[in-house]
């Protein structure tokens, strides 16, 4: 029956409670493991603290900084410059890539330049963006956008592309003019590619806001584990990073609520 | 059987022909010199091997492809480009996924900005009318292939065109679907009067549907039979197919399509 260009909507299985919960368990099970092992080989003295860390000593350091107040900062500054540039970054990339199924001719003339900006590593532009913008914010939230705003560019022309040839027929077959086959096919057609887009730009927001705070910031997660690596102060590294995980499920989980919103 | 012999003419071809790549050494004959006429009230039945240009000679009919030379006329105008002037109704069903039934149905009348209370009401009256009644909010993923086929057609009619253009839009449903809804078809393109072409590899279908049957030849195809089709008012497909003027009609029209595959055969 009909091919519809669009990934198959049963393809995201709720798991079971039952199997959820076994999930949970084993999951659990397997951090804790990770953990108590790491603990005996350091305390064994087997791996050597001063390059490896120590849990206990990563969690005391990570009490210690949400106690202090600098965590809760860190982590918000890394949050909100990696949402701001996700959210510009992507948004106008999917609009570019949306409107660009408008005019094969400007699609045509941008292809080799999308193409190869999108070859560059975009850490290569990071001293242009400071020069451009400044430091701080302004960087973090540029570099992420940047990185988002390609990504969404190449996947969500794709997905233009990717919307059955047939329903744009049938549309003209009714007499529909190409910006009324854009706004009621291709825009509807291609969410699932925005959507699965946002998953992606997620992870490119989040490096382009630690990018920008490896290079030029005063806080920020990438800020701490910058500074705590260059002190070998380990502990603090791991709670850099670990901070980093706990915001990568956390807007993970808040793009999977609103795809499946979006399922049809 | 219905004489429509006297009815108004609803779509007209005059010496169609299709070149791909005309005057250029890759030149292909899709089809050459296809005449005909299609009555209010009539279905035309297609036939022809695979490859003899059906679904092109359809793009051109539903104004998708401009021909090479030759015409098609549509109540009297010239069809230029694709405007709306046919509906047509293809294999795979092409329902939005992000629209209800309803909203598929209305999708046509939408385009043409009717509106929106008319084009529901309208839309909504079709679907109590022919079977769908109850499904008008589900999403087109709930339905089977017959009822995805079945709302595809209501949004076919729902602009309400005076010819309809079928292309294998049966093919893809097992048999027992197919049969009842190559009946129900029928039925609601006599009762509102419409003009239909069918395209189709499938010989029963064209004679269990059609008025007359229009047998192509292989590529380049021109026009090698026009078999006039009466059954009397026999519709159930079943008994309609055991009958014994269905199958003289299917052995003729067997044999004229055997010839033709044998002939590039040799």
């Amino acid at each position: 029956m009909a091919a519809i260009a669009a990934p198959d909507p049963h393809s995201t299985r709720a798991p079971s409670t039952r199997g959820f919960r076994a999930t949970l368990v084993y999951q659990t099970l397997l951090i804790v493991g990770i953990f108590a092992l790491w603990e005996a080989l350091v305390r064994l003295e087997i791996l050597p603290v001063y390059l490896y860390g120590q849990p206990s000593g990563i969690f005391a350091k990570g009490r210690t900084l949400l106690v202090e107040g600098d965590l809760a900062r860190d982590f918000g500054a890394t949050a909100f410059a990696s949402i701001l540039g996700f959210v510009i970054g992507t948004s106008l990339g999917s609009a570019a890539g949306l409107l660009l199924w408008l005019s094969q001719t400007a699609a045509a003339v941008l292809r080799p330049i999308i193409v190869a900006v999108n070859g560059v590593p975009k850490i290569a532009l990071a001293p242009l963006i400071v020069v451009w913008v400044g430091v701080g914010l302004g960087a973090k939230v540029a570099i992420a956008a940047s990185l988002t705003f390609i990504v969404a560019l190449i996947a969500v022309y794709q997905g233009t592309q990717e919307v059955d040839e047939d329903l744009v027929k049938l549309m003209r077959s009714l007499g529909a003019k190409p910006m009324t086959i854009w706004r009621k096919v291709i825009v509807p057609g291609s969410t699932p590619w925005i959507l699965s887009t946002m998953r992606l730009n997620i992870g490119f927001a989040m490096i382009g806001a630690v990018v920008g705070e490896y290079i030029s910031s005063k806080m920020g997660l990438g800020y701490l584990i910058y500074n705590a690596g260059a002190l070998y102060d380990l502990n603090t590294v791991f709670v850099g990073i670990f901070s980093l995980m706990a915001l990568a499920l956390v807007l993970d989980a808040v793009l999977g609520h609103i795809e499946a919103r979006f399922k049809w | 059987m219905v004489n429509t012999s006297t009815r108004e003419v609803v779509l007209e071809a005059n010496h169609v022909s299709l070149v791909f790549n005309a005057g250029t050494p890759k030149e292909v004959v899709a089809f050459r010199n296809i005449s005909f006429e299609l009555r209010q009230g009539e279905i035309l039945a297609i036939v022809g091997p695979s490859g003899c240009g059906k679904s092109t000679l359809f793009n051109v009919i539903a104004g998708l492809l401009r021909p090479t030379s030759g015409s098609v006329r549509v109540d009297g105008a010239l069809v230029d480009g694709a405007s709306g002037h046919v509906g047509y109704m293809l294999q795979k069903d092409l329902l939005l996924p992000w629209r209800s039934v309803l909203d598929n149905v209305m999708l046509g009348l939408e385009v043409r900005g009717v509106d929106p209370k008319d084009a529901r009401e309208r839309a909504l009256s079709l679907i109590l009318r022919y079977g769908l009644d109850g499904f008008e909010s589900a999403m087109p993923r709930a339905l089977s292939g017959g009822m995805r086929q079945r709302v595809a057609f209501m949004r076919t009619l729902a602009l309400n065109p005076k010819a309809i253009l079928l292309d294998e839009p049966f093919s893809a449903l097992d048999f027992q679907r197919r049969l009842n809804l190559q009946g129900d078809v029928k039925r609601i393109i006599r009762e509102q009067h419409k003009a239909a072409i069918l395209v189709t590899h499938d010989i029963g279908e064209a004679i269990a549907m059609a008025d007359r049957v229009v047998v192509l030849s292989q590529r380049p195809g021109t026009i090698k039979a026009i078999h006039t089709i009466e059954l009397g008012d026999e519709t159930d497909p079943g008994a309609l197919r055991r009958s014994a003027a269905f199958n003289e009609y299917f052995d003729v029209i067997w044999s004229e399509l055997d010839a033709l595959v044998e002939t590039v055969a040799a």
